[in-house]
């Protein structure tokens, strides 16, 4: 095969790549309030916008545009949630469209994008165009070729030197590496070589970070003021630092190496066996600003995941790499025959650890793949797309990988001598077609890598915030809850007069589920512009029927409206997933092939340390033992937990049905000053009153017709129905002392 | 003012522990590899080339 060969199917490959659209962005939007070309009837107080990860604060933003362009409000990411992008709006804003400027940089990875959305008051509006910015960043595929080629290249080149050179080639003879001066002389130029091409696609990587940040060209970038602000100020820049920081000790180890190898030719071999850790380290960077960190499940295996599959690819492609590198220099003094013979030894120490690789970058892509592909429809997106191809070149690369590995153990496959018979030149060309495939494929990696992750299908159901209005008197109240599920809402009333808004009155708020009778903490509303009060909150746990109980005070009068919602948890904002068997069984696989991929490092240990078969059989099974013990133990924990939980809030005997409204209220007071003359002015009635943060409505339904402490049976002759609007009426008591 | 090395909290609450925990050991690792391998060199056989240079030997000590 010629060159011209080889570079046709690198060529070919790229293409083939080429084919996929990317796009430069991480995380998604989860939840829109308002809804993407919603039609409003009255303008909203505020819009909210949920994503899949945490946000940047310094650099996420959120402009709203009205129809001539003008900004008329601006946002960020919000204070109680760092997954939110949100901003008021003006007052009285007219009927008309509106479009929202979202810009979110994602703390996981630094991602940037930009999206517009649009909404409109009155009536919809066509011949709106919204911008949704998806274009790909070159220079980030590029930065990352270099930074990440150059992380894979130095530990497999470290992996290479003790998993392989050693002990296919070592000689005593050379005490500085244990390697002849000329291989080690190679092996240094190519960590020097490598740390550089790191060093440089790391400043890039800073440069492109910051021209997404601050949106601003190449050139004003390269300002200090820019760059620095990114590197001191984000996440992506905690980790550069960190990366940088191990780079140059890496650096630092390896100066030190040449400086003394002479004076103190036995510290070259420490320093490089020690330089596989700041390796591992160094890849591990990568990994904490990768798609694995936005996982809705269980990120952190994400993680370490993505770490392992780094490591495995760095082995198999890096080692790769480094040993076509060496090959030529290790075999120029020896003729042909001993050249093969050279070659077969140092190849089939390299075909037993690329094969543990191998089974570690399969088992770990897969399960880094099923956190983004859910299904077909994943698979037909951008993402998707790129995943495929990056499979398609994967395939070839082992294809080659096992015609190396039958070409340097001809032994074992002796049917197929016939066509198997190595020569050197075939070990060298197949190498080299192996390293420019490699090389095609982390291309395609580091723009997988810049390519968004799919929104899963089930994340893009619309559905309705919950809202209502009533009316009390001359006053209109409506309220909504945002995003109206289960988990973190924001609650916004509003107060009007007719058409004009009510700003001074004092609004506090209490949400409560009937039927597990359990208490929240009182809301005070912070009043807003327009006679807007709003409260955040995470009582609302669970679907079903939820109560807010509002008490507007104005001019001291106290007035009560009482809201009904039924809360359904695909309204509430996605955060995390449980994983899917098809993810436990890939994180299965994973453990599966990196024990393959350590047995024969874990059986050497085993035989130098002179443990027998019992000895090891005794260590494992206690290993299990050990971990099954910590398991069930976790779970007694959990389950205790659940228990104290249903101890204390156990699921009440008698429910309340009837909504406190004020007409309740009014009755429940009426009654219970007919009633219940006796409770009046006593201490145990004081004492019941200051404890109805954590007292339960069937506890106040049973005091009324069972009496509390000294406080007699009062509500026996009451209708079953009026009872509740006794325990309505002093359950509002809460209320008036928050 | 809050002091982040790493990871922000964006993975919970324990993430900056987890993280330097993590780098902490690798690079504890490190230094125990350093003086392990200082301290014990590596098992290299120190066999000759053989004179069937076609027999299939996993070393070659490369002069």
């Amino acid at each position: 095969m010629t060159h011209r060969h080889l570079w046709a199917i690198f060529a070919l490959m790229l293409g083939l790549f080429s084919l996929v659209p990317s796009t430069s962005a991480h995380g998604y939007l989860v939840r829109a309030i308002p809804e993407n070309r919603a039609v409003l009837d009255r303008a909203p107080t505020r819009v909210q916008y949920w994503f899949s990860e945490g946000l940047e604060a310094q650099f996420s933003t959120i402009n709203i545009r009205d129809q001539q362009g003008n900004i008329l409000a601006s946002g960020g990411v919000s204070e109680t949630d760092a997954s939110l992008l949100t901003a008021r709006l003006p007052n009285d804003l007219p009927d008309g469209a509106y479009v929202v400027e979202l810009r979110p940089a994602f703390a996981s990875d630094g991602h940037v994008y930009a999206e517009s959305r649009v909404f409109f008051i009155g009536e919809a509006i066509g011949g709106i165009d919204i911008r949704t910015d998806t274009t790909a960043i070159p220079l980030e595929v590029f930065w990352r070729f270099l930074a990440v080629g150059a992380s894979l290249v130095l530990f497999g080149t470290l992996a290479l030197y003790g998993w392989v050179l050693l002990p296919a080639w070592g000689n005593k003879t050379h005490k500085a590496g244990w390697l002849p001066p000329r291989l080690m002389n190679r092996l240094h130029a190519l960590i020097g070589f490598s740390l550089l091409v790191g060093f440089i696609g790391n400043g890039l990587a800073l440069i492109q970070q910051t021209m997404i940040f601050f949106n601003i060209p190449f050139d004003q970038a390269l300002q200090p003021q820019f760059w620095e602000l990114v590197r001191v100020g984000s996440r992506f820049g905690d980790v550069w630092m960190w990366r940088m920081g191990l780079m140059s000790l890496l650096g630092a180890m390896f100066v030190a190496t040449l400086i003394y190898q002479k004076r103190y030719p036995e510290v070259v071999y420490p320093f490089w066996i020690a330089g596989l850790w700041v390796g591992a380290l160094i890849i591990g960077t990568f990994s904490i600003v990768s798609h694995a960190a936005g996982a809705l499940t269980i990120a952190w295996v994400g993680v370490f995941v993505d770490w392992t599959h780094g490591l495995g690819v760095a082995v198999w492609v890096g080692g790769l790499f480094a040993l076509m590198l060496c090959l030529p220099v290790a075999l120029a003094p020896y003729p042909n025959d001993q050249r093969l013979s050279a070659t077969r030894a140092v190849v089939n120490r390299f075909s037993a650890v690329a094969i543990g690789a191998v089974a570690v970058v399969i088992a770990s892509g897969v399960y880094s793949a099923s956190n983004w592909i859910y299904g077909t429809e994943e698979l037909q997106s951008s993402f998707g797309g790129a995943l495929i191809a990056k499979v398609v070149m994967i395939l070839p690369l082992l294809g080659i990988g096992g015609l190396n590995h039958l070409l340097a153990h001809p032994e074992q496959y002796a049917r197929l001598r016939k066509w198997v018979n190595p020569r050197l030149t075939h070990f060298i060309r197949i190498t080299r077609i192996e390293v420019l495939l490699a090389s095609a494929v982390l291309i395609a990696a580091c723009t997988l890598s810049a390519t968004p992750i799919p929104t899963p299908a089930f994340i893009q159901s619309e559905t309705q915030t919950p809202s209502a209005i009533q009316q009390i008197g001359d006053m209109t109240v409506s309220m909504s809850i945002s995003p109206g599920g289960t988990g973190v809402n924001t609650f916004d009333i509003a107060l009007a007069r007719g058409d004009v808004a009510i700003s001074d009155a004092d609004v506090v708020m209490i949400n409560s589920s009937p039927s597990a009778d359990t208490r929240r903490d009182v809301h005070i509303s912070e009043p807003i512009d327009g006679g807007v009060y709003v409260s955040a909150g995470a009582e609302i746990d669970h679907e079903g029927v939820w109560w807010s109980s509002v008490n507007i005070t104005e001019n001291g009068v106290t007035q009560r409206v009482a809201f009904a919602w039924t809360i359904n948890a695909d309204a509430g904002v996605i955060v995390s997933l449980p994983p899917t068997p098809i993810q436990l069984l890939a994180l299965g696989g994973v453990f599966g092939a990196v024990s393959f991929a350590l047995s024969p490092i874990v059986r050497r240990r085993i035989k130098k340390m002179g443990m027998n078969t019992f000895t090891v059989s005794f260590a494992v099974a206690a290993t299990l033992l050990t971990i099954f013990a910590l398991v069930i133990g976790w779970q007694v924990m959990e389950n205790a937990q659940r228990q104290y939980l249903a101890t204390l809030n156990p699921p009440p005997v008698v429910i309340n049905p009837t909504l406190p409204t004020q007409e309740s209220l009014n009755l429940g007071e009426a009654l219970f000053n007919d009633v219940c003359v006796a409770w009046h002015n006593t201490r145990d009635f004081d004492e019941l009153v200051s404890r109805l943060n954590r007292t339960r409505d069937e506890t106040l339904y049973s005091a009324f017709i069972d009496g509390w402490r000294d406080l007699p049976p009062c509500a026996r002759d009451v209708a079953l129905e009026a009872r509740w609007d006794m325990v309505n009426y002093i359950r509002g008591w809460q209320l008036q002392t928050p | 003012m809050q002091f982040f090395v790493l990871a922000h909290g964006a993975l919970g609450i324990w993430d900056e522990l987890i993280f330097l925990g993590v780098a902490v050991l690798f690079l504890i690792f490190m230094a125990v590899s350093w003086v392990r391998s200082r301290a014990i060199p590596p098992t290299i056989e120190d066999t000759p080339m053989p004179d069937d240079i076609s027999a299939d030997k996993s070393h070659f000590r490369l002069d």
